[in-house]
């Protein structure tokens, strides 16, 4: 089965590059630049994990994890936020606003991956879709 | 933070470093200037603040041993640029104590190249600038070899743009900016680097690539400021199209820049610490940071 992961980031550049990375590992990627954009996403379609940045226009990413654990579909599925904020204390109101990774950039795609597979671990695809034809060459 | 600094000049009236006061005061000194070597000792011995002298040829002609000797007395790290029209390697030779010697009459080129290099200490201790090259090397490392070209130096508070710009703020117990500046064909390079499935890009696709760019190696720079348990935010990026423009702030010292190259791609950086208390930077690391490319589960 194909995860589906949503990336929601304000910068083209990154969701691109992120988008490169899992969909060459067999993932189907959803995008969304802002926060708000990527909870209209979470509710349309069914996602196994989210890529989510925090300095985002409209809504911030933090907002949009806290909004999203409302959400009874999504009250454990796995966020990693991705962002340039290294501190360790900034990654604690990560984890008091939901979410379950911090992820620093510059992405090393093979630890984010990897970080990917541990956090999906056992768990079925919710699309029910099969895996994308360049399959997982892990 | 640092606007106090201030740069003793000793030249007659009308000297051959008038024009060198404008230079000075657009990189943010304060500039004293007296005519005679005498009258520098005095100001030397009454001002800790000083952070450099400029004597003119002429002036050191009346007196410069004895105020080579009473300077290194009274500050024997204060540094001294020296103007000089013979010949400055045998000048050198034969005072080998002398900090650096500028040819008359001074270029203002020369002149900023010379204060950067004496003076980037002044406003960007070496850990801080240590850390913005770091940073900057560290990102781009992740989509090629890049190096810094030449030495760091001093810009003032009006930047020469190119092409495509970014500029991310960042506010907290530091405060200031970093823009980030190349032009579309040095972007396109780049984006062949990171995405070269990519075939056409967009200009706007480019100015997010400068722009994430200056976010990932402002974050790396804000890693530095987290350990010593600063608390740094910064804002999303300023996108600037406009080449051959010039940016002009309300800084009241100098950026600090690099060049960073990689083959023929050319990238121009330039850091404004507007504020900080350096005392911070005495007490030792104390938080954590991650690094780049971590994944951290909470």
């Amino acid at each position: 089965m194909s995860w589906v992961i949503l990336i929601v980031d304000d910068s083209a550049t990154t969701r691109a590059l992120v988008r490169d990375e899992f969909e060459a590992k067999g993932a189907r990627v959803l995008e969304a630049e802002n926060g708000k954009e990527g909870l209209w996403r979470l509710r349309a379609e069914p996602v196994d994990l989210i890529v989510c940045d925090i300095h985002m226009p409209v809504m911030d990413g933090l907002q949009m994890i806290q909004e999203l654990r409302k959400l009874p579909e999504h009250a454990t599925t796995p966020v990693f936020v991705l962002t340039s904020d290294a501190a360790v204390t900034r990654a604690a109101e990560g984890k008091k606003a939901g979410a379950n990774a911090w992820v620093v950039k510059p992405i090393n795609a093979a630890s984010l991956w990897k970080a990917v597979e541990k956090a999906l671990f056992g768990k079925p695809s919710r699309s029910g879709r099969p895996a994308s034809p360049r399959g997982n060459e892990s | 933070m640092i606007s106090d600094r201030q740069v003793l000049v000793v030249d007659g009236a009308e000297g051959a470093l008038s024009g060198v006061m404008d230079e000075l005061h657009e990189l943010g000194f304060r500039v004293i200037w007296v005519p005679t070597i005498a009258a520098a000792l005095e100001f030397v011995s009454a001002s800790p603040r000083l952070s450099l002298v400029l004597v003119s040829a002429a002036a050191a002609q009346l007196g410069g041993p004895e105020f080579l000797n009473g300077v290194k007395a009274l500050r024997p790290a204060l540094r001294i640029i020296w103007g000089v029209r013979a010949d400055a390697t045998r000048i050198r030779k034969r005072r080998p104590s002398l900090d650096t010697l500028l040819p008359e009459p001074v270029g203002a080129g020369t002149l900023r190249e010379t204060l950067s290099s004496l003076l980037a200490e002044c406003f960007y201790p070496s850990s801080i600038s240590s850390a913005v090259k770091t940073a900057a090397l560290e990102v781009l490392g992740t989509w090629g070899e890049f190096e810094i070209e030449g030495d760091s130096f001093l810009v003032p508070n009006h930047s020469a743009l190119s092409e495509l710009s970014a500029i991310i703020g960042f506010s907290g117990q530091a405060t200031g900016q970093l823009l980030i500046s190349m032009s579309s064909t040095d972007a396109k390079a780049l984006h062949r680097r990171m995405l070269p499935s990519t075939l056409a890009v967009a200009t706007d696709r480019l100015e997010d690539l400068v722009g994430e760019l200056c976010n990932q190696i402002l974050g790396r720079i804000n890693a530095f400021f987290s350990r010593y348990s600063c608390d740094v935010q910064q804002t999303t990026p300023l996108f600037i199209r406009s080449a051959g423009s010039s940016l002009r702030y309300a800084g009241q010292h100098p950026s600090f820049g690099i060049q960073l190259v990689s083959g023929q791609t050319s990238i121009s950086l330039e850091y404004y610490l507007a504020d900080f208390d350096k005392s911070k930077l005495l007490v030792g690391t104390a938080d954590q940071v991650m690094n780049a490319g971590e994944v951290h589960f909470l």
